[in-house]
């Protein structure tokens, strides 16, 4: 079959007619946002570089350069820190993703708009506005002397909010509302024409979920996984406003080596333990982003 | 015709469905916040009092740092805006070559987590003191570490609510071409200067709303950088008194998050609720 | 054998007339999909309400083995509503749909064994475009190497044998439709479902495509239905083009006939150009500018009335005693088009050929005729 192919079809983008324009020297406009950022946010990231390489001697005030503060910050009590941040945050995303994909699609395919801004807004309060009002919050509901603990004697069946699975409650609470808002755009996204196109083919309404959405979905999922792991372990108020330094989490004990509560002269510790932060931080940026993009180039 | 979907067979069973989502997710959500509410009214030994509320006003601390926190949140809704606005303008108009610049610069924060980011601006912080004080940048030093209005808190602010306006402003300029906007303005007789107070601010009133909105959220609730400097705005201080009035702390939070809340309901209704505020929550 | 033909058989589908000669891998995989006897589809009393709107007004429609129906209409009048109950995707609140004298009413849409191509971005964006056409096919389990070949020679039909490991971000419009198209083939259905599979493309490929889907149609035999809300498009491929009102069939009829006898006013006024001239309706004749015309199919019971005339049927002739004036033209290649206002107000627009209406500007004195051939007439709307 001869197939003419003319040259539009063949051109996936017509190409955007770049024309030229006067431009004004609009550079400069970006000068103050640049200058700002090198400030306020590139010395203390210098500060924190150069203090976690280096040691000073108590007595003679030198200072050398040295990688012990970062083996002393994966050892001991700093690395068991780092490992339970790492459980605590890894365990409270998955639940929150698992949960909050149901929600998402509920939300996202109810014809009441008005349950959808609702929903999404308030989203947008708790996952945002967390911190210290979300842990008075569950105190004054499951702490020692709560609503809930008191009414159905929880405590006598073990309960603990000031514990593991106390903060994975606590953690969801803002967990979900991140996860409904990171993975509403994709859910809107999935179009009604592959459902119906899938359908057309033959598949079941599981076959459906199984070929077309979930895979379509995965990099969404992916990302906001990696995204509320991210945002877990970077929490710091609530778990401060609530359980002190009683579960050990990195964020708890860089505050702890700051304001030298335990000990002195740990303070470049805790900027060691700072940058593990950022380099696990940095990581989950690196998985996050090209998942993103992917799924933006589908779900446009 | 190809959205008004059918499926009107098993609509019965997918609403039961949706339903029960939304009541097991109601109930998780709000059981929390009306516990709250009956923790600060229903008092053991008192029975039901307000005192909790009515106390709030007169209790120490409360005025001062709920004013500290909210001269915090102006000063650095307006100075991320006079930084982003024009920068974000020029990017779409003049030096598109920047962008990938400017995108990553205002992603760094999300790779710091706030208590990193305290961690660093502590020691900076300390080199005044210990390296500067005979020159005059030492008084620079002292002066943004007054507790009574500690301007490194709005430095550190700004740096912390750069992903988020990144992403309110940029969603605001992605749907209306500024190019054709300013060029529109400028063949109906405008300048340069015009063509962006008259055209292109109008037009972006709900992403600077927006911006403004998720900055004051976060001013108001911030907590930890405050905390390590020492300093005590509204958060600081809500933990603070809890140690002391646990029922008070407790109706101080549900006001905020409330509060919080139906200024943001209020946003939404003005057109465009802050979406994907999410990354940047740090 | 070819790999479809292997599929087909295996799939426990109909198996299609095995030439065995094979002439070249495209006649094979043509024969192979050619089916023993196209289906026949039928709507019977159809009837579908959304809310307070009425989307199919009892609609009645029967379409013949291998022709190519197109369906009609402006948008919101049921076009689409009826296809996707053919499909599977919509329910008539009443009324039933048959293929082949077979209820499908109640068959689930993945059963429905009628292949659909849909407006636009209906291609998984996660398969490449050989995993797209192959995605039928894996849903009944065909084992992979079998349904990657079979797949590979839909594509190679629809000309895009060297696109198959793309992806459709990949792909142009109008490749990615003919993709769809492989993709609906796929499953050798027994009706072929178009919905609006052009209107996102532009002109140039929405010309090629149309002859080439025409073709592939022609070549297979199988029974297609399309929807359009362009008229040259359906007119210009279709057997016979059923015109959709407010839920209601208006008329079905080759494009001639259509064109030619259209037998409501609105199908008059839809399909094609149409001008309303007063006229007095007398008897079996309709006095119109200063003549009487014998009236063409049943007149109207009102004796003020319009009659209905194509641009190409009206003569216009320059004359500086002619109380009507031109007051546009628009150049159409060979023919030039001219709106002439007449002396009571009423618009007429003729085609008149190019060198005939040179002299013929905007503000020119004119008279107006009509051939001596029976005229359409329609009752006055204003």
């Amino acid at each position: 079959m001869t197939v003419v192919v003319t040259a539009a079809d063949s051109e996936p983008v017509a190409a955007a007619s770049v024309k030229r324009r006067p431009r004004p020297a609009g550079w400069w406009a970006v000068v103050p946002l640049l200058a700002f950022v090198a400030i306020a946010f590139g010395l203390p990231a210098v500060a924190m570089l150069n203090g976690a390489f280096t040691v000073k001697d108590q007595a003679t005030g030198a200072t050398s350069y040295t990688t012990a503060n970062l083996t002393a910050s994966v050892q001991g009590a700093y690395m068991t820190a780092i490992l339970g941040s790492v459980k605590l945050s890894a365990v409270s995303a998955g639940l929150a993703a698992l949960l909050g994909l149901p929600l998402a699609q509920a939300v996202v395919t109810s014809r009441f708009t008005a349950l959808r801004e609702a929903v999404l807004t308030a989203s947008g309060v708790l996952a945002n506005f967390g911190g210290v009002p979300l842990a008075f919050a569950f105190v004054a509901t499951l702490g020692n002397s709560g609503v809930l603990t008191r009414q159905f004697g929880l405590a006598d069946k073990g309960w603990d909010l000031y514990s593991f699975w106390g903060l994975v409650i606590v953690y969801l609470y803002f967990l979900i509302p991140l996860m409904v808002l990171t993975i509403t755009p994709a859910l809107d996204g999935l179009r009604v024409q592959w459902r119906e196109a899938a359908r057309n083919n033959g598949a079941t309404s599981l076959q459906y979920w199984l070929h077309v959405a979930l895979p379509v979905l995965a990099p969404s999922l992916l990302g906001g996984l990696v995204l509320l792991f991210g945002s877990a372990f970077a929490a710091y108020a609530t778990a401060a406003a609530m359980v002190g330094s009683s579960i050990p989490l990195v964020t708890l004990q860089i505050a702890d080596a700051i304001s030298g509560n335990v000990l002195v002269g740990q303070e470049n510790v805790a900027l060691a333990l700072s940058l593990d932060m950022v380099l696990i931080a940095g990581l989950v940026m690196a998985v996050y982003l090209p998942l993103q993009r992917r799924s933006a180039r589908w779900l446009a | 015709m190809a959205g008004l979907n059918a499926g009107h067979l098993n609509r019965g069973r997918s609403n039961l469905w949706r339903w029960g989502v939304l009541a097991c997710a109601g109930l998780y959500f709000l059981v929390p916040l009306a516990a709250s509410v009956l923790f600060t009214v229903d008092v053991p030994g008192q029975g039901y009092t307000f005192d909790a509320y009515t106390q709030i006003l007169g209790t120490e601390g409360f005025v001062t740092s709920l004013l500290l926190s909210l001269e915090l949140a102006a000063a650095t809704i307006a100075i991320v805006l006079l930084l982003m606005v024009p920068a974000m303008v020029a990017l779409r108009l003049a030096a598109p070559g920047l962008r990938p610049v400017v995108e990553v610069v205002c992603a760094l924060p999300l790779v710091v987590p706030p208590i990193a980011f305290v961690a660093g601006l502590g020691t900076v912080l300390k080199w005044g003191p210990e390296h500067l004080s005979r020159t005059p940048l030492f008084q620079t030093f002292v002066a943004i570490q007054n507790p009574d209005f500690p301007f490194v808190l709005v430095l550190a602010y700004v740096v912390m609510a750069l992903p988020f306006v990144y992403r309110a402003l940029d969603a605001g300029l992605r749907a209306m071409d500024v190019r054709t906007l300013v060029e529109a303005a400028r063949s109906c007789g405008a300048n340069w200067p015009q063509a962006l107070v008259r055209a292109v601010l109008p037009n972006l009133r709900g992403a600077l709303l927006n911006s403004s909105f998720l900055t004051l959220a976060l001013v108001l609730g911030e907590f930890t950088v405050a905390q390590l400097l020492g300093f005590r705005p509204f958060a600081v201080w809500i933990v603070n008194v809890s140690g002391s009035q646990a029922q008070l702390s407790v109706a101080v939070s549900v006001l905020s998050l409330l509060v919080t809340w139906a200024m943001l309901l209020a946003l939404a209704s003005f057109g465009g609720r802050p979406r994907t505020a999410s990354a940047a929550r740090g | 054998m070819t790999a479809l033909e292997k599929t087909a058989v295996e799939t426990g589908m109909k198996t299609g007339t095995k030439t065995g000669t094979k002439t070249g891998m495209k006649t094979a995989v043509r024969t192979a999909m050619a089916l023993d006897k196209a289906a026949t589809v039928e709507f019977r009393g159809l009837r579908r309400e959304f809310g307070t709107t009425v989307a199919l007004d009892g609609l009645d429609l029967t379409v013949r083995p291998g022709e190519l129906l197109a369906l009609l209409g402006p948008s919101g009048c049921g076009k689409t509503t009826a296809l996707r109950m053919l499909a599977g995707f919509e329910h008539p609140d009443s009324g039933e749909v048959l293929v082949d004298g077979d209820d499908v009413t109640r068959v689930p849409a993945h059963r429905r064994d009628a292949g659909m191509v849909f407006q636009s971005y209906s291609l998984f964006p996660h398969l490449s475009a050989l995993d797209n056409v192959a995605f039928g096919l894996r849903m009944r389990k065909v084992r992979t190497a079998e349904r990657r070949a079979a797949a590979a020679e839909l594509l190679d039909l629809v000309g895009l044998a060297d696109k198959g490991a793309q992806f459709p971000h990949q792909l142009s419009g109008g490749q990615q439709q003919r993709v769809a198209l492989a993709r609906a083939l796929a499953l050798r259905p027994r009706v072929l479902l178009l919905d609006e599979p052009l209107s996102a493309l532009d002109a140039k490929v929405r010309l090629t495509l149309r002859e080439e889907i025409r073709r592939l149609q022609r070549e297979l035999g199988i029974t297609t239905l399309f929807v359009t809300h362009d008229q040259e498009e359906a007119l210009s491929m279709a057997d016979r083009v059923a015109v959709m009102q407010a839920g209601r069939l208006e008329q079905c009829a080759p494009p001639a006939e259509l064109y030619g006898r259209p037998a409501t006013a609105f199908v008059a006024e839809f399909v094609g150009t149409m001008s309303r001239i007063p006229g007095r309706l007398d008897g079996t004749t309709v006095e119109v500018l200063g003549r009487r015309l014998p009236v063409d199919g049943p007149a109207p019971a009102a004796t003020e009335v319009d009659v209905l005339v194509r641009p190409e049927a009206v003569a216009v002739r320059a004359d500086d005693t002619g109380d009507a004036q031109v007051i546009a033209t628009a150049f159409l290649g060979a023919a030039i088009r001219v709106t002439v206002r007449l002396a009571d107000g009423t618009e007429v627009k003729a085609d008149l050929p190019t060198h005939e209406a040179a002299t013929l500007g905007a503000g020119a004195p004119v008279t107006v005729s009509l051939p001596d051939r029976p005229v359409l007439v329609a009752e006055r709307t204003h």
